[in-house]
C-alpha cells in the first residue's frame, strides 16, 4: 500500500528481463522489432515529458503515466493500442491519480500542438478519443493504479550516506530510468541504490561502503546500472530516422477506422 | 470543442439499441439500493455462485463536464484495488460499459449501515445501543481506520451512512469502511489537499477543517469518528449544524457554533496552530469575539459521565489536531480494555441473557425494470478482472422483502454512496439526505 511498497500490488508485479522484451505477435507481423518497440516507448516517454510539460503537469505524474504505458504494453501490443494515443490517455489517467487533474481538451490542444514523432498528417487526436482510451488503459492495467517511485527513496539515502553533492546527477539517472523498463523490473528503492551508485562513480565519488553497510543487494543494484549505461550506449545518440521508421511501421488509424 | 460532451451523448444514443455488455450475464439483479449524483447502486446475485452470494455494484456516469473517468471512481478504484483489510470494504470487480463510458464496480454487499442502525434504535427501539455492540464497532471503524492512516491514505468522508456491517455467513457484525471516491493518499501531495475542495459532510467535519486548514491531516478522521461514537451512544447527531448551501468553501458558521456551544471556543494558548486558519483570522461574524456559556456536552452525555467511553471521547475531540488521539492511540483507550470486551461480531450480546437485536436490511426497490434500460451496449465488453477471490459465501435466501424496519426505498446511497458533484466535491449530503428521510 501506500506507506510500504512490500504489501503493494506493485511488488507482486515486477517482472523479469525476458517478460519486457517480448513483442507481441501483432506487432511481429507488422514488421516491428525490439529496437523499434523500444525506440517508440522512448519517443512516446519523452513526448508524455514534453506534454506534461506545456500542461503544468509534475514530473511524478509524467513518471505514473510512463510506468502505466510500459506495464500497458508488456501485455497489450502497439498496434492494437496505439501509442500516440496512449501516450496522452496514460498522462491524461495519471493526472488523476496523482491528484493534479489536467482537463482533457488542454490536454489534446496540447497533443496536437506537439505531435508525437514524426508526423504525417492523417493522424489527429480529439476530447472522444483520449475519453475511449482512458478507459481502455483502465482496462489494460487491471485498474491498477497506485504507482510508486524511487525519488524519495533517493533522497533519503543521500542524506543518509552523505551523498547530497551528487543529489542533481542522480536526479537526471532517475529521470532517464523511465526511459527504460527498469520500473517494471526492480523495487523502486533498488532503482534509486543503482542510480546513486552510477551516480557517485560519474562524480568520482565513493558510494561502496555505504551500500556495503545498508546490505543493500549489490547484485540488483549494480543491474540496475548496467541497464542505464546500457540504455546511454544504445539510445542516448541514436538516429531519429530510425525512431520515424519504427513509427511509420504502425497503421494509421483514421477516426472512421477507429470507431 | 463540443465533440468532448457530444461524443459520450451520441454513443450511449447508438448503444441503445443493443444488447447489454457480457459481463453482465454474470449477474442477476435484484434491485436497487442507491442513488447518488454519479449513479445507480444495484444489488445483484452472483449467477455461478451457489447460496446467493451478493454484490452491491456502484454504477459511475462519465463526467459531464467532458473530463472522462470521474475523480471520485478514480480514487476508490485505485485505493480499494490496493487495499486488504477486514474492515475496509473489499472491491471484487471492476467492469468497463465501454458504449456509454461507464464504470461499474462491484462490492461485496453489506447488508446494514450505522446510520440506519442509529435510526432503528432512535425511531423503533427508542432504547439505547447495547454497550458491547457500540464498543465493538467503535474498535472496529478506529482499526480499519488506522490500517488507512499507516497506509497514509485519509478517507475524507466518514459518516454513519459510510460506516457498514456485514449481516451474515463469516463475517456477520463486521464493520466495513465504505465509499472511498473522497478518500487520497496524503504522503508527499503535490498540492495542498485543500485544493480538493470541500471535505467531510458537515456535521461531521472537524474545526480544523471548517476553518479552513490547507495541509489537514488524518486527524479530520478522528473527529468524525468521535462524532458517530457520540450518535452511537446518544442516537442524535452531535452537532447538527445547518448547511449554507451557498458556501464553495468548508466554513460553516452554525456548525462552528454548535461545536463551540458543546465544546467551548477553542483558544489559542491550548491550539497554537488556531492562529493561522484562515476563517478564524478574518474573523467572519465575529467567532473570535462570541461568548458561550458552560459548554453543553457534559449534560448530553450525563448517562456516562466520567466512563472511559466519555475520556475517548473528550479526546477525539482535541481541538487542536496535532493533540487529537490517533487511531492507534484510540485503539490501545482503557475503553476498549474494560468489560465488555470488543468482538468482531458486533450483533452477539455483550453478556449471557442480554436480548440481540435483529436490525432490518438496507432497502431495496425491486421495482426497476433492469432488462430494458440497464446497461446498454455492445461488442467491446470488459473481461471482468480476474483473480478475486471470495472470502466468504453468504447464507442463501431473497432478501429483498426482508426490510422491516426499513421505510423508505429508492432513496438509499449505498454501499455508503453519498451523493456528490462529479468534481468529488462532497455536497453535504447528510443532513439534507436525513431531513428529507
Amino acid at each position: 500500500m501506500a506507506a510500504d511498497f512490500w504489501a503493494s500490488y506493485q511488488s507482486k508485479q515486477l517482472l523479469s528481463v525476458e517478460e519486457v522484451s517480448r513483442v507481441a505477435e501483432e506487432d511481429l507481423e507488422l514488421g516491428l522489432t525490439l529496437q523499434d518497440t523500444r525506440l517508440i516507448k522512448i519517443a512516446m516517454t519523452t513526448y508524455m515529458r514534453d506534454l506534461a510539460q506545456q500542461a503544468k503537469l509534475r514530473q511524478r505524474v509524467v513518471a505514473t503515466a510512463v510506468c502505466y504505458m510500459r506495464r500497458m504494453y508488456v501485455s497489450k501490443s502497439l498496434c492494437e493500442y496505439d501509442p500516440r494515443l496512449v501516450a496522452p490517455a496514460c498522462l491524461y489517467l495519471a493526472s488523476k491519480a496523482e491528484e493534479s487533474v489536467a482537463q482533457a481538451k488542454l490536454l489534446v490542444f496540447y497533443a496536437k500542438k506537439l505531435k508525437p514523432g514524426p508526423e504525417n498528417g492523417a493522424y489527429q487526436l480529439e476530447v472522444k478519443d483520449l475519453l475511449d482510451m482512458e478507459l481502455r488503459v483502465l482496462e489494460a492495467l487491471d485498474f491498477r493504479l497506485v504507482v510508486y517511485h524511487p525519488y524519495r527513496a533517493a533522497v533519503q539515502y543521500l542524506n543518509d550516506a552523505k551523498l547530497t553533492d551528487v543529489m542533481q546527477t542522480t536526479w537526471s539517472l532517475l529521470n532517464d530510468v523511465y526511459r527504460t523498463d527498469l520500473p517494471l523490473l526492480h523495487p523502486p528503492h533498488v532503482v534509486a541504490l543503482g542510480c546513486i551508485h552510477l551516480a557517485a562513480f560519474l562524480k568520482d565519488r565513493d558510494a561502496k561502503p555505504w551500500l556495503e553497510d545498508l546490505k543493500a543487494d549489490m547484485h540488483a543494484v549494480r543491474a540496475v546500472q548496467m541497464e542505464l549505461l546500457d540504455h546511454y550506449e544504445q539510445y542516448a545518440n541514436i538516429d531519429p530516422a530510425l525512431t520515424a521508421a519504427a513509427m511509420a511501421k504502425l497503421p494509421i488509424r483514421t477516426r472512421a477506422a477507429r470507431t | 470543442m463540443d465533440r468532448s460532451g457530444g461524443g459520450t451523448a451520441s454513443s450511449a444514443a447508438r448503444a441503445k439499441a443493443v444488447a447489454r455488455p457480457s459481463w453482465w450475464d454474470l449477474y442477476e439483479v435484484v434491485g436497487k439500493i442507491g442513488e447518488g449524483t454519479y449513479g445507480l447502486v444495484y444489488l445483484v446475485r452472483v449467477k455461478d455462485k451457489a447460496q446467493g452470494y451478493k454484490l452491491a455494484i456502484k454504477k459511475f456516469k462519465p463526467s459531464k463536464d467532458g473530463d472522462g473517468v470521474s475523480p471520485t471512481a478514480i480514487r476508490e478504484i485505485m485505493l480499494l484495488r490496493e487495499c486488504c483489510h477486514e474492515n475496509i470494504v473489499k472491491l471484487v470487480n471492476v467492469h468497463i460499459n465501454h458504449a456509454d463510458a461507464s464504470l461499474y464496480l462491484a462490492f461485496d454487499y453489506a447488508e446494514y449501515d450505522l446510520y440506519e442502525i442509529i435510526r432503528f434504535h432512535r425511531e423503533k427501539l427508542q432504547y439505547a445501543i447495547s454497550p458491547y455492540t457500540v464498543k465493538s464497532l467503535m474498535w472496529q471503524i478506529l482499526n480499519g481506520l488506522h490500517y488507512l492512516h499507516s497506509n497514509w491514505i485519509i478517507h475524507r468522508d466518514l459518516k454513519p451512512s459510510n460506516i457498514l456491517v456485514m449481516r451474515e455467513g463469516d463475517e456477520a457484525g463486521v464493520v466495513k469502511l465504505g465509499d472511498f471516491g473522497l478518500a487520497r493518499i496524503y504522503q508527499a501531495p503535490l498540492k495542498p489537499l485543500s485544493d480538493n475542495g470541500v471535505v467531510v459532510t458537515v456535521w461531521y467535519r472537524s474545526p480544523d477543517l471548517l476553518l479552513g486548514a490547507k495541509h489537514y491531516t488524518p486527524a479530520v478522521d478522528v473527529w468524525a469518528v468521535g462524532c458517530i461514537f457520540a450518535e452511537l451512544l446518544t442516537l442524535k447527531p452531535l452537532f447538527q449544524g445547518v448547511e449554507d448551501k451557498g458556501m464553495h468553501n468548508p466554513f460553516q458558521i452554525d456548525q462552528i457554533d454548535k461545536i463551540f456551544k458543546v465544546l467551548g471556543p477553542p483558544s489559542v494558548d491550548t491550539w497554537p496552530g488556531l492562529a493561522h486558519l484562515p476563517y478564524w483570522q478574518h474573523n467572519r461574524q465575529s467567532i473570535q469575539n462570541k461568548k458561550y456559556d458552560h459548554p453543553l456536552l457534559p449534560s448530553m452525555t450525563a448517562h456516562f459521565a466520567k466512563t472511559a467511553a466519555y475520556d475517548l471521547l473528550t479526546k477525539m475531540f482535541e481541538y487542536d489536531p496535532a493533540k487529537r488521539l490517533t487511531a492507534e492511540q484510540a485503539l490501545k483507550h482503557e475503553y476498549f480494555r474494560q468489560e465488555p470486551l470488543p468482538g468482531k461480531n458486533s450483533f452477539v450480546s455483550g453478556y449471557p441473557g442480554e436480548k440481540v437485536v435483529v436490525y432490518p436490511s438496507r432497502p431495496v426497490d425491486t421495482s426497476l425494470d433492469m432488462g430494458s434500460n440497464e446497461p446498454t451496449p455492445v461488442g467491446n465488453t470488459a473481461n471482468p478482472a480476474s483473480g478475486q477471490q471470495r472470502r466468504f459465501q453468504q447464507q442463501g435466501g431473497d432478501q429483498s422483502g426482508s426490510g422491516q424496519g426499513g421505510t423508505t426505498t429508492g432513496s438509499r446511497l449505498g454501499p455508503g454512496g453519498s451523493g456528490r458533484r462529479s468534481d468529488g466535491r462532497s455536497q453535504g449530503q447528510g443532513p439534507s439526505k436525513m431531513q428529507r428521510r
